[in-house]
């Protein structure tokens, strides 16, 4: 009798745990949800409940997507779809092909360099962003695509390289062999015969590196200014036109959430995987 | 092991490290190299070597960099240790088979996976003086905070709270992973020989899950320290300079007073000191791998 009892206090303080952590977890997203279907005047009121406490309105959504800030969102977008897709392609061929070498080939020191390509990875970015913007400047390419994808590029490759390769080590050798032993050159091995077998890795990293590269702002911030604008850097330009303005940064910050949000909750293993350099497997 | 030929694995190998090494290596040397020139840009006054004259201004002179370095450092020792009690404790009420698990699992895990600017900006909304929404309800608890950001005793812990609430899923997702792959055989054992919660957890679950607790806290400890989204977001290093970390304090000096010379040797500071802490974690990962 007394077991069963605490059984229960028990069960009762963990659901009172999540339920506290999940409201505290979800309360800023959903508040900023709320205030972006307010109409701008009533930003100041507290109503949480739209259609019972106030009337819920989409004019914010199209003054950002028809009216006045349509330029500068669809910049946002387009640059922020742009570069997460080119600038991940890019990291996912040359990463996949470092990757398989490391895994697949006996480099004498196969260990170092794959830790010094990892030690690549923990820099603080705003020690290179300086050298960068000079590079760019004299290449002329500041405030273009290039920049940004070369430099978010230079951001993810450690991350993929170290990963694919861990997901081709976990490959049965065998397969590969087999198709080299009829015939297959190494190159043809590695197309026609490990990437298929490494195709969840290679979305995975693939995912990972566009939610990264989406959700990078320094390098964009510090190399480009007007013609290139992701929209992490969008949303910090409500507050240099007309001070603050909480229906504007609300519907914006919900447009550049959004994607990576929902990209991560569907490769949630991955994600955990990614963030802790494959520390953590699932 | 070998698939074929070392030289065939050159070329799989050389195209990533090539470019690491040009658009990640070779722009470190640089920055190096203009470590020991003054070079304010703006004022058209060429590049002047000036030898190590940055690096000891740095460490004799400059009290900005002494106070960014003692807010970064205040800030990733409080957000890392409160950020792994608080993940170990989900984590461990998780690990056990609870409904709607993998719902709880996706909804902790969202805060982390948007981009760290805009969570920035959620706040900064929330925080608001005049029109946010925390003002409002602790006033209705009868709790009056006129300005929690324009203040510098309460401004730095606030930043901290945001990144407490964007990364506690880090150590919680990472914790859980690990509780997972442990047999149950190990706590049923446990309960036979009588242990109650709070023994099994401290004799048996903590000293197992030791190694990965020290390792995301690593990870955790290099991440916090490039502070940089949430301090541009919420606070712009104010009030006075009680937020700006060393990330954003080097930012400032290079892309606002375009002192890049003095930048760059700021930046090859943080660099080193960062540098001391990812040793420790590379070493790890390389006898892992």
């Amino acid at each position: 009798m007394l077991k069963k009892k605490k059984v229960t206090v028990g069960r009762v303080i963990i659901w009172v745990v999540l339920i506290a952590f999940s409201v505290w977890t979800i309360f800023p997203f959903f508040w900023t949800v709320i205030t972006s279907i307010k109409i701008p005047g009533e930003k100041f009121t507290y109503g949480f409940l739209p259609y019972i406490q106030f009337e819920p309105t989409s004019q914010n959504w199209s003054n950002m997507l028809t009216g006045p800030e349509r330029e500068r969102t669809l910049l946002g977008l387009r640059s922020s779809i742009v570069i997460s897709a080119l600038s991940s392609m890019l990291v996912l061929i040359l990463g996949a092909l470092a990757g398989y070498a490391l895994a697949r080939f006996n480099f004498r020191k196969a260990k170092d360099i794959a830790v010094w390509i990892l030690s690549n990875r923990m820099f603080p970015p705003i020690a290179v962003a300086i050298p960068f913007f000079l590079m760019m400047r004299s290449l002329r390419l500041l405030d273009t695509l290039p920049a940004i994808i070369i430099a978010h590029t230079v951001f993810n490759l450690p991350l993929a390289i170290w990963l694919m390769q861990d997901f081709f080590r976990e490959l049965p050798k065998e397969i590969e062999e087999a198709a080299l032993i009829d015939g297959c050159s190494t190159f043809q091995t590695f197309v026609r015969v490990a990437l298929p077998l490494a195709l969840p890795g290679i979305i995975a990293v693939y995912i990972l590196c566009f939610i990264f590269s989406w959700n990078e702002f320094l390098f964009v911030v510090t190399l480009s200014y007007k013609n290139v604008m992701t929209l992490p850097v969008v949303i910090t330009g409500t507050l240099t036109v007309v001070g603050i303005d909480f229906s504007r940064i609300a519907t914006l910050t919900i447009l550049a959430i959004t994607p990576p949000v929902i990209l991560a909750a569907f490769t949630s293993k991955y994600l955990v995987r990614g963030l802790t350099l494959g520390a953590v497997k699932q | 092991m070998a698939i074929a030929k070392k030289s065939t694995g050159l070329f799989f190998l050389l195209p990533g490290v090539a470019f690491l090494l040009i658009m990640g290596i070779f722009p470190l040397i640089w920055s190096l190299t203009l470590a020991f020139h003054k070079w304010k840009a703006a004022t058209g006054v060429g590049k002047v070597f000036v030898g190590f004259q940055n690096f000891i201004d740095i460490l004799t002179q400059d009290s900005r960099f002494w106070n960014s370095l003692r807010f970064t450092v205040l800030y990733v020792v409080v957000v890392v240790l409160v950020e792994l009690v608080l993940g170990l404790m989900l984590a461990y009420i998780l690990s056990e088979k609870i409904h709607f698990r993998n719902f709880f699992r996706i909804l902790f895990l969202l805060p982390m996976a948007a981009p760290a600017i805009g969570v920035a900006f959620i706040w900064r909304m929330l925080l608001n003086p005049a029109a946010g929404v925390v003002s409002k309800i602790l006033a209705s608890f009868s709790i009056n905070v006129p300005g929690l950001l324009t203040n510098a005793s309460t401004a730095p812990y606030v930043l901290m709270l945001i990144d407490i609430w964007e990364w506690t899923p880090f150590m919680f997702m990472g914790l859980l992973a690990a509780l997972q792959a442990f047999p149950p055989e190990l706590y049923e054992a446990a309960a036979i020989d009588g242990a109650n919660g709070i023994q099994t957890f401290g004799y048996i679950t903590l000293p197992l899950l030791k190694p990965i607790i020290i390792t995301l806290s690593l990870l955790r400890v290099i991440d916090a320290f490039k502070l940089f989204e949430i301090v541009f977001g919420v606070t712009s290093g104010g009030p006075g300079s009680s937020t700006e970390s060393l990330s954003f304090y080097t930012y400032t000096t290079g892309f606002s007073y375009f002192n890049l010379g003095y930048a760059c040797a700021l930046s090859w500071v943080f660099l080193w000191i960062v540098l001391g802490i990812s040793n420790i974690v590379l070493n790890r990962f390389r006898k892992e791998a």
